[in-house]
């Protein structure tokens, strides 16, 4: 365990969302830190609620059609939940800053990208219009843009999908930000410019002592990119670790049918093993374990109560036959006494 | 090798884009498809790779003569199919098929799912009402569907569960060539993985000849038996999957491979490509990768490299392995 005080607490969020047959939730009972300076990945398939994670967290959600029902996202001693929109807009952006796939979501494309990031540092940091663009022009130098002179004074749609995500990186680190939330920032690009952005997360984030929420399905950006990672299944954390740990030996069957569906690269693959069925969607959601309906593994204790995340050193996971549990796993020892880890 | 069943010579696609530039109209072309030649075998599964924009997905609507090619010969079973007209062409589709990338837009909404797979053998005046129903049932089942869904519409369906819908529908007429064109692009990791193993299982089951269009590299190892790697329009390296992976020779392909995050914590070298790809609308001279080749020298710029044999069925375009020649003929 870390003794270091984490720079984000979220604790117990659930989110939950408007549909056909009423309000359904999202994000369930989400709990993790974020430590200074670390980079954690979150990872989860389509609806899983990691999104919506991280919009709960900087009051983003889209509203009426979301809202957020209980939960504590504590961030230098302050609850952001609880924060009057006047003072949370001085967090968001300044404090905590969010990318996310489609450049064009932050962009204006009636506004100079120069503008764009000369807009936000005056209105955060009060710089003069010429010291903003000046300001700007480094920060464009900063993320890679050849020749920003001319850059500064691009509309967004002059530029390739790679430089567009740049730009937005360039906005988002304007401010100096201690955390970023970066929401699939590489899904959008070919596989080379991929390469180039996540190059440059990279050593911004060291460069800068950044903690860094990356948002992903992509259990390969991850396994390069983040110390520790969250799996989400169905709006819960199923899975957390450090990254080496949860590659090398998941103790959830979800993360264990993911990491065995993955078609490597790097790797002769006789046969694929997919995990059957379907990803729930909201609503859908049964009593018991959420992916019990799949798992292959699942007997009937599994379908009584929805397991707690069970906890030991670094490691947590959300199955009662995990070893974590107490219970006998696939080839694992008796586990030690694990209590589990609930408010 | 058996006779190829698909054959190309110096394909070449243009498209013509017409520009208003203040008072004049400015025609300017996109060359999508430059000169590309392959053959695919029957039962053979050619993996084509590439990024956004290389030409992968022109190229397979040429190959099912979904477009006219603007030079270039086709071959479909020994017969050369590149200026038939869409009334002589028509009994040729029925040995043709494809799966689109975007399971949500290639369904009709308002057709049932029998509707949908039955609709190419209704087109094909193939069989009667009940046959077809019957077909049907088998197709979905083959899929891994339900006969019970056979009434039901696409909304009511999943990501996947689309996908398997329109695989349903591309094998209807029992084509013995199946253009996949990014299959599973749009599905979940979970899902992606048995769509792939329902392909990879029916090419072998039914022989079918298949060019596996993907970006994605580990998909396309997993499926293919040969992979071709597309740089804007034309084919940098062609060989069979187990070398070209194995031992990939032009820097492109290395620099590809290389860039693809793997799901194995650890560093590794990178290879970082600078700059963003070319324009296909102004493609450089010479090899079409200099501006952007980490081994670029002297005679890239001007010389364009040829498709040449390295190894047995390993071809690749690049100076490095073949000597400069000043002037190009045939490799």
């Amino acid at each position: 365990m870390r003794t270091e005080t984490p720079i984000l607490a979220v604790r117990g969020l659930t989110t939950e969302l408007a549909t056909e047959i009423g309000w359904c939730r999202v994000v369930d009972d989400v709990s993790f830190v974020l430590y200074p300076g670390e980079v954690l990945g979150l990872v989860g398939e389509s609806g899983c609620g990691k999104t919506m994670t991280a919009l709960s967290i900087l009051g983003l959600v889209p509203q009426p059609q979301a809202r957020v029902t209980a939960g504590e996202v504590l961030f230098e001693g302050r609850d952001l939940l609880r924060l009057p929109e006047r003072e949370l807009r001085r967090v968001r952006g300044k404090e905590i800053a969010m990318i996310f796939q489609e450049p064009m979501t932050s962009l204006n494309p009636v506004f100079t990208v120069g503008d764009q990031i000369a807009e936000t540092l005056r209105v955060h940091e009060g710089l003069s219009r010429r010291a903003a663009r000046a300001r700007a022009l480094e920060l464009l130098r900063l993320v890679g843009i050849p020749a920003p002179e001319e850059r500064l004074d691009c509309y967004p749609h002059e530029l390739s999908g790679g430089m567009r995500q740049r730009v937005t990186i360039a906005m988002a680190l304007s401010c100096s930000p201690k955390v970023l939330l970066a929401d699939e920032p590489t899904t959008a690009l070919d596989v080379t410019i991929q390469a180039q952005i996540l190059d440059l997360l990279e050593r911004l984030q060291a460069e800068l002592g950044l903690a860094v929420i990356l948002i992903t399905h992509d259990l390969g950006v991850v396994a390069e990119f983040a110390r520790r990672v969250l799996v989400m299944y169905a709006g819960r954390i199923v899975e957390e670790g450090p990254v080496a740990d949860i590659f090398a030996e998941p103790l959830h069957p979800y993360t264990q049918g993911l990491l065995a569906s993955l078609p490597d690269p790097r790797a002769e693959i006789v046969r694929l093993e997919p995990i059957p069925g379907n990803v729930p969607v909201p609503g859908e959601i049964r009593r018991g374990c959420r992916f019990a309906p799949r798992c292959r593994f699942a007997r009937s204790g599994c379908r009584d109560a929805d397991p707690p995340l069970f906890r030991r050193d670094a490691r947590a996971v959300a199955c009662i036959r995990s070893p974590l549990a107490g219970a006998p796993g696939p080839g694992a020892e008796a586990a030690e006494a694990t209590a589990p880890v609930m408010p | 090798m058996t006779a190829p069943l698909v054959e190309v010579e110096g394909l070449e696609k243009r498209f013509e884009l017409r520009r208003a530039a203040g008072l004049r109209r400015v025609r300017r072309e996109l060359q999508a498809v430059a000169g590309v030649s392959f053959a695919i075998a029957r039962g053979e599964t050619l993996g084509l790779v590439g990024e956004s924009g290389c030409g992968k997905s022109t190229t397979g609507r040429l190959l099912l003569r979904l477009l006219a090619p603007s030079s270039g010969v086709i071959r479909f079973d020994g017969r050369e199919i590149q200026h038939l007209s869409e009334r002589e062409l028509r009994p040729l589709r029925r040995r043709m098929g494809i799966v689109f990338q975007d399971p949500w837009s290639a369904l009709d909404p308002r057709m049932t799912i029998e509707e949908i797979v039955t609709e190419p053998l209704v087109v094909h005046g193939v069989g009667d009402r009940a046959s077809r129903r019957r077909r049907a049932a088998a197709l979905l089942e083959r899929v891994g569907l339900a006969r019970i869904h056979a009434d039901r519409y696409p909304h009511e369906f999943s990501g996947g569960q689309r996908q398997r819908i329109g695989i349903a529908r591309a094998l209807a007429l029992e084509p013995e060539f199946l253009v996949c064109d990014e299959p599973v692009s749009a599905l979940d990791v979970s899902i992606r993985a048995q769509i792939l193993n329902l392909l990879l299982d029916l090419q072998r089951e039914l022989g079918l000849c298949c060019l596996f269009i993907s970006h994605d590299l580990g998909v396309v190892r997993y499926v293919s038996d040969r992979v071709a790697v597309m740089y804007l329009g034309k084919i940098v390296e062609i060989a069979p999957t187990a070398r070209l992976y194995g031992r990939p020779l032009h820097p492109y392909t290395q620099a590809l491979l290389s860039a693809v995050p793997i799901p194995r914590p650890g560093r590794r070298p990178r290879i970082l490509l600078e700059g963003d790809p070319p324009s296909p609308l102004a493609p450089p001279p010479g090899c079409r990768f200099h501006t952007r080749c980490p081994r670029a020298f002297a005679p890239c710029a001007h010389i364009e490299p040829e498709l040449v044999e390295v190894a047995p069925g390993h071809r690749v375009a690049c100076h490095l392995h073949t000597p400069a020649r000043a002037t190009g003929g045939a490799a």
